[in-house]
């Protein structure tokens, strides 16, 4: 059932992405509607499509890549949903589609079993510390985005040659602000992930933290994301600088959420305790 | 339906030509009447604007319709029609609601996509309405224009970008700071330009303005006008760090603001961005200040290649637009055909002749021979007959005919009689 939804939800997500791509080729306002309609329809899909996930597994189904694939896309559509209804962006699903679309596709294709899981995973630390990380990563991917936007807008506006992408983007301020809020809202989540999970570690495991390569990674990433929000606060650091960092900041977030997973498992300790 | 436009642009002559042709706002209405009383249109209305005088009429089925409304053109304005007509251009048909509705929608504009258009064709729709001069056809074609132009307007970016230096500034700084409400512009140089710009920046929200001169008298009037703030002559560096947008246009030989001082304002303004605007020839701004991060730094050309490049987009999007008015165009010359109800006449009263002389030739063996007295008297009968039978229907399609939203209501009544357009 939940496989069967997924189908339905990355269906849906296609006319989505399409209808993106034509609203801001073609500059018709119009066609974001189906878009819209097409993103709305996936994200209904898609929750069901987790219902069913969960009530298989009895736990919230972020255990295994597929599932975790699946969780973040769903997340990340939810999170573009929140800023569209705040900055009317269009041109932000031209980011937010494709990465929503090959997480869908990457979770339909190694359709693994979930398999049962210890008693750790009834924990209610559990159930913060993944939806805390994976909305916090969320974000993240949309101050990147932002990010872009205000390097390309910006470099179209030193240029001083208006092409297809002055036109099409927002304007740097709008940039900026995008990347600053998604910051302000990913880092404290991202912060409470981390210490959510290390408590849920220490009851689970009997330790806080175990320099896991994810863990080392997770700290560097937040480290990163510290530095910007504190140069941001204080120094008033904006613009290319800040856009570079979120962009930077974004691949680590990378590395630590798909790079660590190759070896199996999101933390390879559990595994190495089971 | 039978339309008619005779007219002169800014394509099509010269503004000598343009200016002897103008009818203004006053005359209109004696115009109009002419139109329709000497000239014996049905309908008409003049639409005049600096760039364009057309005469759109519908009515009086002939062929010299063109030629009555170009000696209408010329004997109005009293001119000898030699010096006119290789300026006018004219349109029938089809071909004047594919004008009417490239006119209306900016297409045929000097300046493609300029809104003003809009308005002034509406306009001379609503002076022709009040004199009363436009009917049933005219209205159905001017109410069908505007929904176009509304049509191309938002489904095309045909209007979308600026044409002019002074827009595409406020344009770019809207590109930068998004929101001009709040901001604050610093005019260096109190000149004719760029009380000109300023003036566009405070139209779209710049809330404050500082003004520099060197000559401090000149500042203090300037700021006044702006309700704005004048800078001392020697304290200018104590406030360009105020300035969200910069305008500069002092009559200085050298540069006066340059790379260094780019990076310490941007330094005491914590990396906020700043728009400088330099329309001084010679540049009152080194180049290289463009090159400090969060320093945006256009002169009178970059500003030009943005218009230049606005207006190619412009172009693209007509593409878009011309398709647009092709489909309508289809749509309307659809709509009007179904109004022609000449077709359906002939077809009713060839049927129902049929029929008389069917059930006459049925009854004709109970009669026996005829003479050709009574013969005549029984084909009189008939016609009469079928000519009582068929006015009023006649006469109701041929009313229903004169008004193009009533086209349903005549497919109706073909369908009733079995008429299908034979």
């Amino acid at each position: 059932m939940s496989t069967f939804f997924l189908l339905l939800t990355i269906a849906f997500y296609s006319v989505g992405l399409v209808h993106s791509f034509l609203t801001i080729i073609t500059r018709k306002k119009t066609l974001f509607r189906v878009a819209l309609l097409g993103i709305y329809s996936g994200l209904c899909c898609h929750a069901l499509s987790i219902f069913f996930a969960w009530r298989e597994t009895q736990h919230l189904p972020v255990t295994n890549v597929h599932e975790a694939f699946s969780f973040f896309a769903f997340v990340i559509v939810l999170a573009f949903l929140l800023t569209y209804a705040r900055y009317r962006l269009e041109s932000l699903s031209v980011f937010v589609f494709p990465l929503v679309f090959i997480l869908t596709l990457a979770a339909n294709l190694v359709s693994t079993p979930s398999s049962p899981q210890p008693e750790a995973f009834h924990s209610f630390l559990f159930y913060i510390h993944i939806p805390a990380t994976f909305f916090g990563y969320a974000a993240f991917f949309l101050a990147f985005a932002a990010g872009i936007m205000y390097l390309i807008q910006e470099k179209e506006l030193k240029r001083k040659r208006p092409q297809a992408f002055y036109y099409r983007l927002p304007s740097l301020e709008i940039c900026d602000d995008l990347g600053y809020r998604s910051l302000s809202f990913g880092f404290p989540l991202l912060t409470i992930g981390i210490v959510a999970g290390s408590i849920w570690a220490s009851r689970a495991w009997g330790r806080y933290w175990g320099w896991d390569p994810k863990m080392v990674w997770s700290f560097m990433t937040w480290l990163i994301y510290a530095i910007l929000i504190h140069y941001r606060l204080s120094a008033g650091l904006r613009g290319r600088r800040a856009a570079w960092m979120s962009i930077v900041g974004f691949l680590f977030v990378l590395i630590t959420f798909i790079g660590t997973r190759i070896q199996g498992t999101a933390h390879p300790f559990i595994r190495n305790v089971q | 339906m039978n339309l008619v436009l005779v007219g002169a642009n800014h394509k099509s002559a010269p503004v000598e030509v343009r200016e002897r042709l103008y009818f203004p706002e006053a005359l209109l209405p004696e115009a109009l009447q002419e139109l329709t009383t000497y000239y014996r249109f049905e309908e008409g209305m003049i639409l005049s604007t600096c760039n364009r005088v057309e005469v759109l009429v519908h009515g009086l089925q002939s062929n010299d319709a063109v030629q009555r409304a170009r000696n209408f053109l010329c004997s109005f304005h009293k001119l000898r029609m030699d010096l006119i007509q290789n300026h006018l251009y004219d349109f029938t048909q089809v071909d004047v609601v594919r004008h009417i509705f490239r006119v209306a929608s900016s297409l045929d504009s000097m300046v493609l996509g300029e809104p003003q258009i809009l308005g002034q064709v509406k306009s001379a729709f609503q002076t022709a309405q009040a004199v009363g001069t436009v009917a049933h056809h005219l209205n159905a074609l001017l109410n069908r224009a505007f929904s176009v132009a509304k049509r191309v307007r938002s489904e095309t970016g045909i209007a979308t970008s600026a044409v002019s230096v002074s827009y595409a500034a406020v344009e770019l700084a809207k590109k930068i700071f998004n929101e001009l409400t709040g901001k604050t512009v610093l005019i260096l140089g109190a000149g004719k330009m760029s009380e000109l710009a300023a003036r566009h920046l405070t139209s779209s929200g710049i809330s404050h303005v500082l003004v520099w001169n060197r000559t401090y008298q000149r500042a203090v009037e300037m700021a006044r006008v702006f309700k704005g703030e004048a800078i001392p002559p020697e304290e200018l560096f104590r406030h360009i760090e105020r300035a969200d947008i910069i305008i500069s246009s002092t009559g200085s030989p050298s540069f006066i603001l340059n790379r260094a001082d780019g990076e310490r304002i941007i330094h005491l303004r914590k990396t906020r961005p700043v728009f400088i605007i330099d329309i001084a020839v010679p540049r009152d701004v080194d180049p290289e200040i463009n090159r400090v991060n969060n320093i945006f730094l256009y002169d009178i050309d970059d500003l030009r290649n943005v218009v230049d490049a606005n207006l190619k987009q412009r172009q693209k999007e007509a593409v878009h637009a011309e398709e647009i008015v092709k489909e309508e165009v289809a749509a309307f010359m659809n709509q009007i055909r179904a109004l022609d109800v000449t077709p359906t006449i002939v077809s009713m009263r060839r049927h129902w002749e049929t029929v008389f002389k069917e059930e006459l030739e049925k009854n004709r063996r109970h009669m026996g021979a005829l003479s050709a007295e009574q013969e005549s008297a029984l084909q009189n009968l008939t016609s009469s007959l079928l000519n009582k039978i068929l006015h009023g229907p006649t006469a109701e399609l041929k009313l229903l005919s004169q008004d193009p939203a009533r086209a349903d209501q005549i497919e109706a009544i073909k369908r009733m009689l079995g008429l299908k357009d034979r």
